[in-house]
């Protein structure tokens, strides 16, 4: 579990129809010209699949995508290239290049009615099943490493962490709060 | 305690010279990024390895105004102008199609873990991962080697993917099941020492039987049709065998090399085709080294005579009829026992569903189901799905399609509306599998470093509007194939396409407009039979008309029973062109703007010609009138052909190759003569050896040029004026050059 670097995070939407795909394709072009802390590199159009990716915007560092999981649409961060660290910065790195996201696409002013994702729910993927296979032993130690980032992220308040235990699977966390927050506050509390 | 790579924990699980090889892989990996091998070598190293290049991996990506550098590091590179860190694609070869559950719960976490989560099924039956990065190959092939799948030679010069119907062993027209023998044709030349000095790639097809389209034979470098013969009062198993055939640039239907082969003949032959191949092949001029070339330099009868030579003095080998002991191995059986669906009321998606993507098996009570896979996508999550859903109706009996599906084999057919209601749950159940919203399209601009229109972009576009009419599909349209290559390299297959186009482009005022060259006729049964001509450039937003047009008066004039092929001979090339006249007119940019983005894109398609001067335009003008007066004369020569006027034809296509040559060299030559013989020469010096024109269509010219016009029979009279079509796309191409140079 150590040795985990490909770590996914996402967050949903609070109204699932106020992303479009092609909304969010013109918007990720729009990143890749303004990147310049990571390299991005193209957009993909998943709209004719279901269950997956609608858009992806390909980074070399880390992917993003207006996701749909069992109708379930968010914002994933998908990170690949190594980060430095342990584990415990690992899942920061992560969980705040998530939020990051989804602020910029809360407060992208090409999107005329708004978005806003939930604060209070998100999804940890350990996308690596060598290092990270789903086991009970793993989301353990996953978990080990989460909470302390949990805790301070949801401000001390409770959350509840549950393991899919669906065969085949990655090694999936979701983490759902008793508090609602905005991912400005969550990006504040991650920060302090 | 757990392993740390992938190496350690699938030891022993891998077959030992695959795994050898994938070590040694990486070790060259780790070469080159200390800059100990040169980047030519790795790069052919990396394509025989299924590890292939990507659009924007030389680091430049055109952003909508002007073109982005991405921030890649300059050094290492993986080939030459291509950056290490840049994304790529890892062709991965599934032989026949054929596809275990093991096999495809691995695909989905490999999609998961190092690509973009989307499997995609391609036009040979191969599975494609994207934006893969190049230091996660080795592990990834592990991890393939250990469910038996190989990458190896699934890119690069050699024997790619073997492909074959997706219904052998369960067709009613087959003659026997091919599945045995293009797999025993995979394992012997798979890395066979006689298939690595080729100066292209080779591929094979087998099919069944030579009426339908499953196997593709005509158009492959090998075709391996299915024949019986009565010898000795004995059915004896063969095959009717052709070489050279291919689509790219220019199409060639293949050639017959042997009425019967008796089966234990094939692999032999085989090994003596590639033994030719390799020793007579073109190696330096890519653009002619496919076989196809060779048998057109050595006539068919020569080539089948060095064939035959070779084969005498081949060395034995024990493997080439080995597997002929155990031809049953490969049988496939069923799950569940056979069962009549019974006749209870189903829901009429079921209906459709069942009317367009079932086909009822040889084998009573059983039948194939087609997953219609909208561009030849699906997630890594439907894949789990599906493996689920197959566990539950089939064994491993699952096949990927040249149509760029899945199919699912022995399903009982009682269980048929369960089956749909789960295919249904997983948004794998979309009806018209065969028919004409099923269109296959090949990466394109998407992700294909060649592509010019976006050919994923217009098939999804055509999706969705033929979607719409759904079961409304006249029946004399339904059953007609789209096929849409994003470039004139033919992935996509348009030439074997009922309604086929290809990707190119035009300028308009100095503005470059994404267009398609339409490509009527093409007939895909008879194992793609014959290949389509083109008919004109159209810009790409008026290509989703082009169809409705096209099918409509199809409907409306068809006369009884008749075929599209036959209705587009009958109509001829004159009446469809004037039928499309205008839409191949492109609103001024400032007019309508929509018409210079691509299908799929909001970027403005080559945007920074804009800036173009007046006087650098005036010029323009003059040239790309030039060039286009060119491609109207080789509209003539398609004319002449159509009326059996085979001299006029072919001179006249000759004369819109030096027409559209010569508008090239009066941009540095102004006062060049108008002769051919002085055009060729001026052309060769100015263009030709500087490299601003493409070799292979330059190439066109000069043999041409050599050939002269005279005495040509009507399927060389074709090909030259498809060569005079591609020559016209080169000199448009090289014209956009010199303009962006001088502006
Ligand atoms: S036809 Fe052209 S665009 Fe399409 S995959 Fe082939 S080379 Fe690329």
């Amino acid at each position: 579990m150590e040795n985990l670097q490909r770590i996914n995070v996402k967050l949903y939407l609070q109204d699932p129809s106020s992303l479009s795909g092609e909304a969010a394709f013109r918007i990720f072009n729009a990143w890749i010209a303004e990147s310049s802390e990571e390299v991005l590199v193209d957009v993909a159009d998943y709209s004719h699949v279901g269950h997956g990716p609608i858009t992806l915007l390909i980074g070399h560092e880390a992917n993003y995508s207006l996701d749909s999981d069992e109708g379930e649409l968010g914002l994933l961060y998908a990170r690949k290239q190594p980060q430095e660290g342990d584990l415990s910065n690992r899942l920061v790195g992560a969980i705040n290049a998530a939020l990051s996201a989804c602020r910029r696409l809360e407060t992208a002013p090409e999107l005329e009615h708004g978005v806003s994702f939930l604060g209070n729910h998100l999804k940890i993927t350990a996308n690596d099943r060598l290092h990270a296979p789903n086991t009970e032993e793993s989301a353990f130690a996953l978990r080990a490493a989460l909470n302390p980032i949990l805790d301070k992220l949801f401000a001390g308040g409770q959350y509840a962490v549950d393991r899919d235990e669906t065969d085949g699977e990655r090694l999936n966390l979701r983490v759902r709060s008793e508090s609602d927050f905005t991912t400005e506050m969550l990006l504040t509390n991650l920060a302090d | 305690m757990n392993s740390t790579t992938w190496k350690e924990t699938l030891t022993g699980q891998i077959d030992g010279d695959m795994s050898e090889e994938i070590d040694i892989f990486e070790t060259q990996i780790h070469l080159r990024k200390q800059g100990k091998i040169e980047e030519k070598l790795f790069a052919e190293t990396r394509l025989r390895r299924g590890a292939y290049g990507q659009r924007y991996d030389n680091g430049q990506r055109y952003d909508g105004s002007k073109n982005q550098q991405l921030r890649f590091p300059d050094v290492p590179t993986k080939g030459p102008d291509t950056a290490w860190d840049a994304p790529g694609m890892m062709r991965i070869k599934i032989p026949f199609g054929g596809l275990s559950t093991e096999q495809m719960v691995v695909l989905a976490d490999l999609a998961e873990e190092y690509s973009d989560e989307i499997l995609h099924i391609t036009t040979r039956q191969d599975i494609q991962l994207h934006y893969v990065h190049i230091d996660d190959t080795p592990d990834l092939m592990r991890r393939l080697g250990a469910v038996g799948i190989t990458t190896r030679e699934a890119c690069g010069n050699s024997v790619r993917n073997i492909t074959a119907c997706p219904l052998s062993g369960v067709c009613h027209t087959e003659l026997f099941d091919v599945t045995p023998y293009a797999q025993a044709t995979m394992r012997f030349l798979l890395g066979h020492e006689d298939c690595q000095d080729f100066g292209r790639k080779f591929k094979i097809a087998f099919s069944g039987c030579r009426h339908e389209a499953c196997g593709l034979a005509n158009m492959h470098d090998m075709g391996a049709v299915a024949a019986v013969r009565e010898i000795d009062g004995k059915q004896v198993r063969g095959f009717e065998l052709y070489v050279g055939g291919g689509l790219g640039a220019v199409p060639h239907q293949a050639q017959l090399f042997s009425e019967f082969l008796p089966e234990e003949e094939l692999l032999p032959t085989s090994q003596a085709i590639a033994r030719v191949f390799a020793r007579l092949g073109e190696k330096r001029n890519r653009n002619r080294a496919r076989i196809k070339f060779l048998i057109a330099k050595l006539g068919i009868e020569e080539f089948c005579r060095l064939v035959e030579e070779e084969r005498k003095i081949l060395p034995e080998d024990p493997r080439w009829t080995e597997y002929l002991q155990d031809l049953h191995a490969y049988d496939e059986t069923a799950l569940k026992d056979a069962q009549p669906l019974n006749g209870a009321a189903q829901d009429s998606d079921f209906t459709e569903w069942k009317r367009t993507n079932v086909y009822a098996q040889r084998q009573a009570g059983y039948s194939v189901a087609t997953i219609a896979l909208p561009l030849g996508d699906l997630t890594s999550r439907q894949t789990r799905k599906l493996v689920s859903i197959c566990e539950r109706y089939v064994k491993d009996t699952v096949r990927t399609t040249v149509e760029q599906n899945i199919v699912l084999r022995w399903v009982s057919d009682a269980d048929l509306p369960a089956l749909f209601a789960d295919l249904k749950s997983a948004g794998l159940a979309h009806s018209g599998a065969g028919t004409m919203v099923d269109i296959t399209s090949c990466p394109g601009t998407d992700t294909c470093k060649l592509g010019i229109a976006s050919s994923r972009g217009l098939a999804a576009e055509l999706r969705k509007r033929i979607a719409t009419k759904g079961v409304e599909l006249d029946e004399a349209i339904e059953g007609l194939r789209i096929k849409i290559s994003g470039c004139f390299n033919s992935c996509g297959q348009h030439h074997a396409a009922d309604i086929g186009f290809y990707g190119n482009s035009r300028k308009i005022n100095g503005i470059t407009v994404p267009h398609f060259q339409v490509v009527l006729g093409g007939q895909w049964r008879e194992n793609a039979g014959s290949f389509g001509l083109a008919m004109g450039a159209v810009p790409s937003k008026n290509i989703p008309d082009v169809v409705e047009r096209l099918s409509q008066r199809f409907i409306e004039e068809r006369q009884k029973d008749e075929s599209f092929q036959d209705y587009i001979q009958r109509m001829g090339k004159r009446d469809i062109k004037a039928m499309l006249d205008d839409l191949t007119v492109v609103p001024a940019f400032e007019e309508n703007s929509w018409y210079y983005q691509d299908w799929g894109d909001t970027r403005t398609f080559t945007m920074d010609d804009l800036g173009v001067g007046e006087c650098a335009g005036e010029v323009v003008s003059a040239t790309v009138m030039e060039i286009a007066a060119a491609e109207r004369e080789v509209f003539e020569a398609q004319v002449h052909l159509e009326d059996s006027d085979i001299d006029s034809a072919v001179s006249v296509a000759y004369r819109a190759i030096v027409r559209s040559a010569r508008a090239l060299v009066r941009e540095q030559f102004y006062d060049v003569a108008d002769n051919a013989d002085v055009v060729v020469g001026e052309f060769r010096t100015r263009f030709f050896e500087k490299e601003l024109f493409s070799p292979q269509f330059a190439n066109y010219f000069f043999t041409a040029h050599q050939e002269g016009t005279l005495g040509l029979d009507a399927s060389s009279a074709h090909r030259r004026i498809e060569e005079a079509q591609l020559f016209v796309e080169g000199a448009y191409i090289c014209y956009d050059k010199i303009a962006a140079e001088l502006a």
